[in-house]
């Protein structure tokens, strides 16, 4: 009997310290998300104080401009260099002039 | 011959100068405009309407009306959500720097600064001497954390481009999550290529 209440004592005092350590209108299961966070610190705080650049691509009437150009100039030397009829066929002589093509598509 | 001579040095002289590299020294309060992109003027309004904001706002003075103690903050992150690279450091480091001015706001470090001075606190730990160590566990804790983003919209049409940017900086109290201060900026441009 005397060690049933003497359990009982110290089970309602740990309640009681537990409850004291807990602040005016404190939710009591804030340990759940205390423990949650603490163990995830590192990784959330790695943006602190810094600038997250999340930016997105606007239309630039410019930057349009000179993509077509280099579009249009990569069109043109790989349809240049896709010809064989102009660009390899020598007629069993070496082509000097187009060395540097024949060379290039080779690597 | 002798002067034709001279008068061809010169021009030369001349021309290979004007062909240089030139770089001026200017006031960086009067930063041209040139592509039309974000600034250094863009930062230095929006740094200054903001500080104007923050330290005119009502949060200041319930905090100190609350507690009796002028408020401490950290700075979190700025997302930059435009269609630009922006530093946001380059408006952020003014504002702090007029909490630290006007004494009226505290300020602590956060980050990888902090990181660094809790590295060197670790260090001091075991090589500095007892009298002049500095203890872990002493350090200021913060009552709001200072937070922003920057917008932008884009209305391009031919060769012109109107260029909106908005910069929203949020203080928020640690403890009660609850908001205190939205400080707001918004530059809008006319671009014409």
């Amino acid at each position: 009997m005397k060690k049933i209440l003497f359990t009982i004592l110290v089970v309602s005092a740990s309640f009681a310290l537990k409850a004291q350590e807990l602040a005016q209108d404190q939710n009591p299961n804030y340990k759940v998300s205390m423990d949650k966070y603490t163990a995830a610190q590192a990784t959330l705080q790695t943006t602190m104080n810094t600038t997250v650049q999340n930016t997105y691509t606007a239309y630039d009437w410019r930057i349009a401009k000179s993509k077509r150009k280099a579009e249009n100039r990569s069109y043109r030397r790989e349809r240049a260099l896709s010809n064989q009829y102009y660009y390899n066929n020598n007629y069993g002589y070496r082509n000097n002039y187009n060395q540097k093509y024949y060379r290039h598509r080779c690597r | 011959m002798k002067q034709i001579f001279t008068i061809a040095i010169a021009t030369s002289i001349l021309l290979l100068a004007s062909c240089a590299h030139k770089v001026t020294r200017i006031d960086p309060t009067e930063t041209p405009d040139l592509s039309g992109n974000w600034n250094y003027t863009d930062s230095r309004i929006t740094a200054e309407e903001m500080i104007n904001q923050s330290l005119t706002g009502k949060w200041l003075s319930d905090h100190l009306q609350q507690k009796g103690k002028k408020p401490v903050v950290i700075v979190g992150f700025v997302t930059n959500k435009s269609h630009e690279h922006i530093e946001a450091e380059t408006f952020m480091n003014d504002l702090e720097k007029s909490y630290i001015t006007t004494e009226k706001v505290g300020l602590v470090q956060s980050g990888k600064k902090r990181e660094e001075m809790r590295s060197e606190k670790a260090d001091q730990q075991t090589n500095s001497t007892i009298s002049t160590l500095k203890k872990f566990g002493l350090e200021k804790g913060a009552d709001y954390i200072l937070q922003g983003s920057i917008n932008s919209i884009v209305d391009p049409y031919k060769r012109k481009k109107s260029v909106t940017y908005q910069i929203d900086l949020v203080l928020t109290n640690i403890e009660t999550n609850e908001v205190v201060w939205i400080g707001d900026k918004k530059i809008s441009k006319n671009i014409k290529n």
